[in-house]
């Protein structure tokens, strides 16, 4: 009788959980190179009592349990900006990112150049080339970022020479669902997982990959858990009047 | 019930990223004016169920674990230099960078000032100012009786002067450029000021090195597109709709629950 009160509440837990993925998504969409999240949940089996004795066995009880949160990998849609340090990522790949705690991995391609001359993410930690972070010189000017990653200028007065500045660092992972997120648009690998060299992506310079959150399904997803979860306080309300009402019918003496 | 407060991280980025779009729109006709982006990234991950957690003696592990976002910050708001169209004015004074490069102005305090905006006058003693009043630097001085006014793409000012036939050169017009330009503190008045992030100013000659060159008679337009900023407004606010049926559906989650307590 207890237990449709307990999976009740295991459900009531996980969905008030999946609302919190979905406010996070729904916040984030507008956040460049965000990628989505979604809730996985699982069932619990609980052992039952069981008696020999009985002609069927109880049957098992099932919970929920939430097991994990996968993320979206698609594709952002890319919007133009014009801002000539503006990169995005069409296909698999990540920018690195030299933070204090170590390398880290982004779609976020809102790139800056800082005091120094260094490109920088929008919150100042440099973006790694293949050779370290990418220095620009004072004098240059006409960035251009090729599809394959390479930074070229216009140095000085001249117009028609292009120097290299470097090639951003592409990476991809085998297992991408390992990645762990981190805040401030960043991936951390976990210990022991190293990213391999990107081959499928492609750069467009001028424009930044937009948040792959799809409102309509985050919406739609809202409802549900809404929906379920008065169902479900439905359902534990009645299993509440049922043994009320059991209590107090057998309880009482006939005189 | 976290979802009430990541809900409301969501709508306040949304309002600052409109009241982002709405200081572009207001400038759309602001001489020299770059537009602003609001950046956004998400905020901390709470590991509720970390990844790689081992769940056996065997050595099985977590394949995926639950983090748990807690919103959306604003990072920065950055200016996107790009040129803005040149619009020709007809006016001696007016003059427009074409490329990198910031006309210096000196301040009633000394200090120095960096804009984009090249709409001068010329004061009471002859001397070139913004529409401002501020100085233009280096200082340069019409004399009185001077005719016909040419600010060459390199930066000369030149003037005739009636019953000379060649013209005078008056000065040079020099350009400022930083390595990071979106570094800039905005003083309003179309003015910026240099800060650590952007960098020190590096003086040089119009068309030089880099530097853009003038145009006399015409003036940098905002680089503000209608049409994008429309856009961006109506993403803007369907998204700020959107964080807050969250939060109502959060609410009525709760409602729910304090319902089954009869």
């Amino acid at each position: 009788m207890e237990n449709a009160l307990l999976v009740g509440l295991s459900r009531q837990m996980a969905l008030s959980r999946q609302l919190e993925v979905i406010a996070n998504n729904v916040a984030n969409m507008n956040t460049t190179g965000y990628k989505s999240d979604g809730a996985l949940f699982e069932e619990f089996i609980a052992p039952t009592a069981q008696d020999d004795g009985t002609s069927r066995a109880d049957s098992a009880v099932h919970f929920t349990n939430d097991r994990g949160i996968w993320h979206d990998f698609t594709q952002g849609p890319v919007q133009h900006t014009g801002n000539p340090l503006d990169v995005a990522i069409d296909g698999d790949g990540y920018f690195v990112v030299q933070t204090p705690n170590g390398e880290r991995y982004t779609r976020n391609g809102a790139f800056q150049v800082n005091g120094a001359g260094q490109l920088v993410t929008a919150d100042g930690m440099p973006v790694l080339g293949d050779n370290g972070p990418i220095t620009f010189q004072q004098t240059d000017h006409n960035v251009a970022i090729t599809p394959d990653g390479f930074v070229s200028v216009n140095e000085g007065n001249v117009t028609n020479v292009e120097a290299r500045r470097g090639k951003l660092r592409l990476v991809r992972f085998a297992r991408a669902q390992n990645l762990i997120k981190e805040g401030a648009s960043n991936f951390r690998a976990p210990n022991g997982v190293d990213p391999e060299p990107a081959t499928n992506a492609k750069l467009q310079q001028m424009a930044v990959e937009k948040s792959n959150v799809n409102s309509v399904l985050e919406m739609t997803r809202l409802i549900d858990i809404t929906r379920s979860y008065a169902q479900v306080s439905a359902l534990l309300q009645q299993t509440n009047d049922m043994r009320k009402n059991a209590i107090s019918q057998l309880a009482e003496v006939p005189t | 019930m976290r979802a009430l407060y990541t809900a409301a991280t969501g709508m306040m980025a949304q309002e600052l990223n409109v009241q982002v779009i709405s200081n572009n729109i207001a400038n759309m006709q602001t001489t020299g004016y770059k537009r602003q982006r609001a950046e956004f990234q998400d905020l901390l991950y709470e590991h509720v169920r970390r990844i790689g957690t081992q769940t056996t003696d065997q050595g099985n592990m977590l394949p995926v674990g639950v983090d748990l976002g807690s919103g959306v910050k604003t990072v920065g708001t950055p200016r996107v230099m790009t040129q803005g169209t040149l619009l020709p004015t007809g006016r001696d004074f007016d003059v427009a960078i074409r490329g990198d490069g910031f006309f210096k102005i000196l301040m009633p305090d000394g200090s120095f000032s960096y804009t984009r905006d090249g709409s001068f006058e010329m004061d009471a003693q002859g001397r070139i100012t913004t529409a401002g009043g501020n100085l233009v630097q280096p200082g340069i001085t019409v004399p009185q009786n001077a005719q016909s006014i040419t600010i060459n793409p390199q930066g000369q000012v030149s003037v005739t002067i009636p019953g000379n036939p060649t013209p005078q050169v008056l000065g040079q017009l020099v350009l400022t450029r930083f390595v990071n330009q979106a570094g800039l503190q905005p003083i309003g008045d179309n003015l910026f000021v240099e800060t650590p992030a952007s960098g020190q100013p590096i003086d040089g000659l119009p068309a030089i090195d880099g530097m853009g060159d003038l145009q006399q008679d015409n003036l940098e337009q905002s680089n503000v597109e209608a049409v994008t900023e429309i856009s961006s407004l109506i993403t803007a606010q369907r998204a700020y709709e959107m964080n807050s049926k969250v939060v109502s559906a959060a609410d009525e989650m709760l409602q729910t629950t304090t319902g089954m307590m009869k």
